[in-house]
């Protein structure tokens, strides 16, 4: 017997998917368009925005299946983890909108050594990939792996932070380089760290235990 | 491993962990002649707390709450068998009077039941008057208290000679819960309370359940989850006449240990 119930999980799992893929295109297409310098503020901009919208429209809905329905145990952590995995999502793209801002404050970028910002993006695209792959499929594991990958967005943005000050001090030093991967590691360390949280909210889902990793 | 304590006087320690339950319920057994109807059902409750039994019709709740004031074996061929300790004293204790333990531990029933024939002033009296107490000023004072207690007294201290009929299914409710109050009882009992009660009616009797355990210790038995969670601390599911789980309310509601809860819970059984 189909619960009515599932007829809404159903619904609001097709928008948190929604969510997912659209946010991973934001993100990759922020990310490219810093790397070849071509202007995608507006298109990244309509996208964050409907993102946005999409996370609302998320929270009504779960709001409305609270509601009407009364879910408890995993049906409930199920929602409660899509608002917070919304959130999530809403904020890839908030931050796929900020780096696309960079190039066009003070890009293009064309001279400068973007070794660092792709090495971080290839792990953090990964990530993103995984967080809407694991919440697709409800993998309690992928949590394990976000975080270990987080740890390298970390110390690659650490790393990065203490290099540049000795390297501010050199005479060819390039401050438009420096600002702009400094901010755009920035973004995507943040970025890790919600794929993280939404890592979190599966393995919430599946096991009722909240924080896997402490 | 973790050092412990050394237990200087072991009786001492028993009685110390013993007395953090206002109940215990000790491999109960709960019989329709030879029909076992609930199954070596093990479980402590805490003083002032409410404790919900849980579980689909017939798997044994209204059993298990009967067998905790001894009114289970007033049913024709019935017999309970196991230990029901309140307050560190065994109520099956073959020197204990069963009339004596149901005046201890109230019950409230699915239907209200108030006595047809009497008022509501007598509603709520009779059971002083049967135990003995003729000191009218007393009775006035227990009467008027329990009537409060029971969040009714506002609606019916102008019409106290009324009969008890007269009143509306969830002030009859509440007009049982205020009988029960009057014997002042330590444990109440309470059976699918707002079964017959409308919406409002069921609230207030919620938004009661929850203010009386300032004083008494509650076991309510419902088939709605959602009551369960809203009054609740405890709750204990059952099926079949097995206790399946117990915990505490919003573990059991958010993240229940056995498949068998959840499915219940969620609404996926069947
Ligand atoms: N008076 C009775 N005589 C024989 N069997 C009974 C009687 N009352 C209940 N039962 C049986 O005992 C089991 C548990 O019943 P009950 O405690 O009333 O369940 P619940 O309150 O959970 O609906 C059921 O199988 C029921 O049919
Ligand atoms: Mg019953």
């Amino acid at each position: 017997m189909t619960r009515l119930l599932d007829i809404g999980l159903q619904r609001i799992t097709n928008l948190i998917m929604d969510m997912g893929h659209l946010s991973v295109d934001l993100v990759n297409s922020a990310l490219e368009s810093y790397d070849k310098g071509i202007m995608l503020r507006p298109q990244i901009f309509e996208g964050s925005e409907k993102l946005r919208f999409l996370q609302m429209e998320v929270t009504d809905f779960a709001t409305e299946l609270i509601a009407r329905y009364q879910p408890v145990a995993r049906d409930l952590r199920l929602i409660q983890s899509f608002m917070d995995a919304a959130y999530g999502f809403s904020r890839f793209g908030r931050y796929a909108y900020d780096i696309a801002e960079v190039l066009e404050t003070i890009g293009p970028f064309p001279d400068c050594d973007k070794s660092q910002v792709t090495t971080m993006a290839k792990t953090v695209k990964e990530m993103i990939e995984l967080s809407v792959t694991s919440l697709e499929k409800l993998d309690k594991n992928a949590s394990q792996k976000l975080y270990m990958m987080d740890d390298s967005v970390d110390s690659v943005f650490r790393n990065y932070l203490k290099k540049a000050i000795t390297q501010t001090k050199k005479r060819n030093f390039e401050p438009k380089c420096y600002v702009s991967s400094l901010l755009i590691l920035r973004y995507l360390e943040r970025i890790s760290d919600h794929a993280c949280y939404i890592g979190d909210c599966v393995h919430y889902v599946v096991t009722g235990d909240p924080s896997p990793r402490r | 491993m973790a050092i412990e304590e050394p237990i200087e006087d072991k009786e001492e320690a028993v009685q110390q962990t013993a007395e953090r339950y206002k109940v215990r319920i000790e491999k109960v057994n709960g019989w329709y002649g030879s029909k076992r109807a609930i199954r070596d059902v093990n479980l402590n409750v805490k003083e002032k707390t409410v404790t919900a039994f849980i579980g689909p019709s017939g798997c044994g709740k209204t059993t298990l709450l009967r067998c905790l004031n001894r009114m289970h074996e007033m049913t024709p061929g019935a017999h309970a068998d196991g230990r029901v300790v309140v307050d560190g004293i065994d109520i099956y204790d073959k020197s204990i009077d069963p009339v004596i333990i149901r005046r201890r531990i109230g019950m409230v029933f699915q239907k209200p039941n108030p006595f047809p024939t009497m008022s509501i002033f007598d509603n709520v009296s009779a059971g002083l008057r049967l135990n003995g107490m003729n000191n009218k000023t007393i009775i006035r004072e227990i009467v008027e208290e329990s009537l409060r207690n029971a969040a009714l007294w506002d609606e019916v201290k102008n019409d106290l000679d009324n009969p008890g009929m007269s009143l509306s299914g969830g002030q009859q409710q509440r007009l049982c819960i205020a009988r029960a109050l009057a014997m002042q009882p330590e444990v109440l009992l309470m059976d699918e309370p707002t079964s017959s009660l409308d919406p409002i009616g069921s609230s207030k009797i919620e938004e009661l359940v929850r203010v009386l355990k300032d004083n008494v210790t509650i076991i309510i038995v419902t088939h709605n989850m959602q009551q369960a969670a809203r009054v609740s601390d405890f709750t204990a599911f059952m099926y079949l006449g097995d206790l399946i789980e117990y915990g505490s309310t919003n573990q059991i509601f958010m993240n229940p240990e056995k498949e068998l809860t959840e499915r219940y819970i969620s609404g996926k059984f069947g």
